[in-house]
Formats: structure tokens, C-alpha cells, sequence
């Protein structure tokens, strides 16, 4: 199995800080989801992770060889950024068709079939200038680009923003098929979060520049609990747990709660336990007092 | 497996539930294969490790059983197993929570007892 690591990662542009102390490990072979507000560092991270940009501080290892500037551990990684012709020189005069002849000259395991493939599928004509695409098509070609890279650890940031419900569903379905054949490592980036929270093994929660929390999906909604009644009830329920937000309103309180795995919330208080979804438990996670 | 999923439960309890109710309804028979994981994962566009969790629940209870390089299999008896847990669920949380809700309206036995008998004509 191989690791990708990040140890008391920083960066900083002048004397802002925008991502601090980091460490991080990423296992072959999983779907990560990397969420977080904007402004949180998700762009910065990834670039860092495939040397697109380089770091302030700490360290970056594949397997144990660092990826900075390193071009046997580069093959194995590709960052499908988002796709933005207007502020980047010249790159909207590019055509569909030359954007992926160089993406193909970086990536070595390109698969040329399989981006013919899916421009067919998401009706892309070849000869059209990326300033004349819309965002939801960017995003495409941006997806066509991590998905024909058939890199071993590939990163897509915001491949959804601006598509329409059909077309994520669309990349959503085409994502799993690839992993299911594959096995790759994909770490999404995304503010579409409940569409893509059933798609993540792992959930990784960024914010302002740290890593909040990363966790099994699945089991992270599990021990998210939603507990709401009279605010003297409530308080003795939840007594002794992690309470991540309180809400009150008149008698009554609200309490976001995260159990300790295998854990229950104290029975014998009246009380209403609902589950969580990975949206609402973000929303408490990360919302400002 | 058309059903779908709902927000209030885990997705891989409502992923083994369904292949209970496919299983209770005759879509899914005894010693017939069950979809893979990535097969479910791709139904339903959930992580395939999500899928194998539902999965798994049943193959602990021995609803569905293992058959090595092949897949997954409805097990024998498996209609008889969902049926009686099922039964034992309805007693332990439907009518526990039938009863709490029914002491919290101030509804008496006998009230109670008397629209049982008025509703469940069929049974």
C-alpha cells in the first residue's frame, strides 16, 4: 500500500499564514473527500500535495521519497485544478483539444481513448477555445483530465462547481466506475457535500489553514448526533460528550453532539436523538460563533 | 434494488435492509447472487467500502453467505431468518415506540386495546 504523507506542512504568502502545521496521510486505494469554506487552504493543499506549488515548511513524501521537484514520484500524481481561461496567460485561447494534448505531454500514463470517451459523453467539441466554455463545461474538461490521467493518486478540486444535477450525477457514476476498475486514490474537493458524502471513504474537514478532522465517513455520521427538548434535559443528556454547537431557543436547546465510537447518547431523558447528515455536522463543525 | 435512501439512517443499515426486503419480496431467491459491492456501489453511487459494510451485516447474520471467487449468495432459510428478526424488531421498537407515544397522549389500555381490535380486522 502506498502513502502519501504530509508532516508540519506551512505555507504562508508574506507574513499570512494560510496553512499551518499540517500532517496528513493518504492511503492508496481510497476515495477521499477534502471539504471546507472558502478561503480554508483545500487549492493550496492540493497543490502542495503535486507540486504545483511549493511549501514553506515541513515535508512532503511519496512512499517515502519526497515529491518536490521529484519527477518519478510526479507521474504517480496528478492535480486536475480548476479550469479559470480568463486570469491565466493565454489559456483561453487554447482550444479543448490542445489543453489535453498538454495535459497528455505531462501525464505518462495518459489514456487518450478514454478522454476521446468521455468528451463524447460530455458533448465537448474539440475545437472550441476555453474562453468560450461555460463554467460547468471548464469543470468538465477538468474531470476529463483527472480521469484519463490514470494517475495513481489524482486531485479534483471543485470538479463540480457549475454543472448541472444531471452532469455531477454523470461524473459521480463515471468517478465510482473508474475506482471500481482501478483502485486509484481520488481526493475530491467540493461544496456540494451531501450529493458527494456517500462517494467518500474518508472525510477530511479543513478549516482556516488546519486540518479539523479525518475520519471514515460513515463512521463519523455515526457517532454525529442531532439532540434537541427542554434546555434542562438536553444539558443532562449530553453531560460529559464532545458538544460541538448549542443552540438555544426559549426553553428549549439544541445540541450537536459527537459520541465516542461505539458510545450512545445517556438513555432516561427526554429528549429527541435525530442522526446527522455530513452537511449539517460541517455547518456546526465550522460555522463562526 | 430500486428502493431509496432516506437521510435518518446510515446508509450501509439501509443497504443491508434492502437486500432484506428484495430477499422477503422474492426479487432476490435463496442461493442466488446478490450484487457485488462495486455493482452496488455503482446502483446506488456510494463508496464501494460503504457497500461492503451493508454486506457484511448480513453475512454475520448469516442471511447471506460467501461462495469464494464468486460472490455473495442468498443463504437457505434466509426468508424465515429476515421474517422472525423482523418480527422480533417490530415488538422491540415499533410497539415499544407505539406504546411511549400512546402513555404520552394519555391513551388508556383499554382505548388502545379497542382500536387494535377495530384496525386489525385483517390479521
Amino acid at each position: 500500500m502506498s502513502q502519501l504523507v504530509c508532516k508540519n506542512l506551512k505555507k504562508s504568502y508574506g507574513d499570512k499564514t494560510v496553512i499551518e502545521n499540517l500532517n496528513l496521510t493518504l492511503e492508496s486505494g481510497k476515495i477521499y473527500g477534502l471539504i471546507g469554506r472558502n478561503g480554508a487552504g483545500k487549492t493550496t493543499l492540493l497543490s502542495m500535495l503535486s507540486n504545483h506549488a511549493p511549501s514553506s515548511g515541513g515535508e512532503i513524501t511519496l512512499d517515502g521519497e519526497r515529491v518536490w521537484e521529484n519527477p518519478k514520484v510526479l507521474s504517480r500524481i496528478c492535480f486536475a485544478r480548476e479550469l479559470n481561461p480568463n486570469n491565466e496567460n493565454g489559456l483561453g485561447s487554447y482550444s479543448v483539444k490542445a489543453y489535453l494534448r498538454a495535459a497528455e505531454a505531462f501525464l505518462p500514463h495518459w489514456d487518450a481513448e478514454m478522454a476521446k470517451r468521455l468528451l463524447e459523453t460530455f458533448r465537448l467539441e474539440e475545437k472550441t477555445k476555453l474562453s468560450k466554455l461555460s463554467k460547468g463545461m471548464l469543470s468538465m474538461v477538468t474531470i476529463i483530465v483527472a480521469l484519463a490521467s490514470k494517475a495513481e493518486f489524482t486531485f479534483l478540486d471543485e470538479p463540480v462547481a457549475g454543472l448541472d444535477v444531471v452532469a455531477r450525477d454523470q461524473f459521480y457514476r463515471l468517478l465510482l466506475e473508474e475506482y471500481t476498475e482501478s483502485g486509484r486514490t481520488f481526493v475530491i474537493s467540493t461544496h456540494i457535500i451531501e450529493e458527494a458524502a456517500d462517494l467518500m471513504e474518508e472525510v477530511i474537514i479543513l478549516n482556516g489553514g488546519k486540518i479539523l478532522l479525518q475520519e471514515n465517513t460513515q463512521s463519523l455520521l455515526d457517532r454525529a448526533v442531532y439532540v434537541t427538548g427542554l434546555a434542562s434535559e438536553v444539558k443532562e443528556a449530553v453531560a460529559g460528550t464532545t458538544v460541538c454547537h448549542i443552540e438555544n431557543m426559549g426553553r428549549s436547546k439544541a445540541a450537536v453532539v459527537l459520541l465516542e465510537e461505539g458510545r450512545e447518547l445517556k438513555s432516561g431523558f427526554d429528549v429527541t436523538v435525530q442522526p446527522m447528515t455530513l452537511e449539517k455536522l460541517f455547518i456546526a463543525l465550522c460555522r463562526e460563533v | 434494488m430500486q428502493q431509496q435512501f432516506s437521510d435518518s439512517v446510515s446508509i450501509y443499515l439501509q443497504i443491508s435492509r434492502m437486500i432484506e426486503t428484495d430477499i422477503l419480496r422474492g426479487i432476490l431467491l435463496e442461493e442466488e447472487r446478490v450484487p457485488s459491492t462495486n455493482e452496488l456501489a455503482k446502483i446506488y453511487t456510494i463508496n464501494p467500502a460503504t457497500a461492503a459494510k451493508g454486506i457484511n451485516l448480513l453475512v454475520e447474520e448469516g442471511i447471506l453467505y460467501k461462495k469464494r471467487g464468486i460472490g455473495m449468495f442468498v443463504a437457505q432459510g434466509a426468508v424465515r431468518q429476515i421474517r422472525s428478526k423482523r418480527k422480533q424488531e417490530f415488538y422491540s421498537v415499533q410497539l415499544k415506540g407505539l406504546l411511549a407515544e400512546a402513555k404520552s397522549l394519555g391513551i388508556t389500555r383499554e382505548e388502545l386495546i379497542a382500536e387494535i381490535e377495530k384496525e386489525g380486522n385483517e390479521l
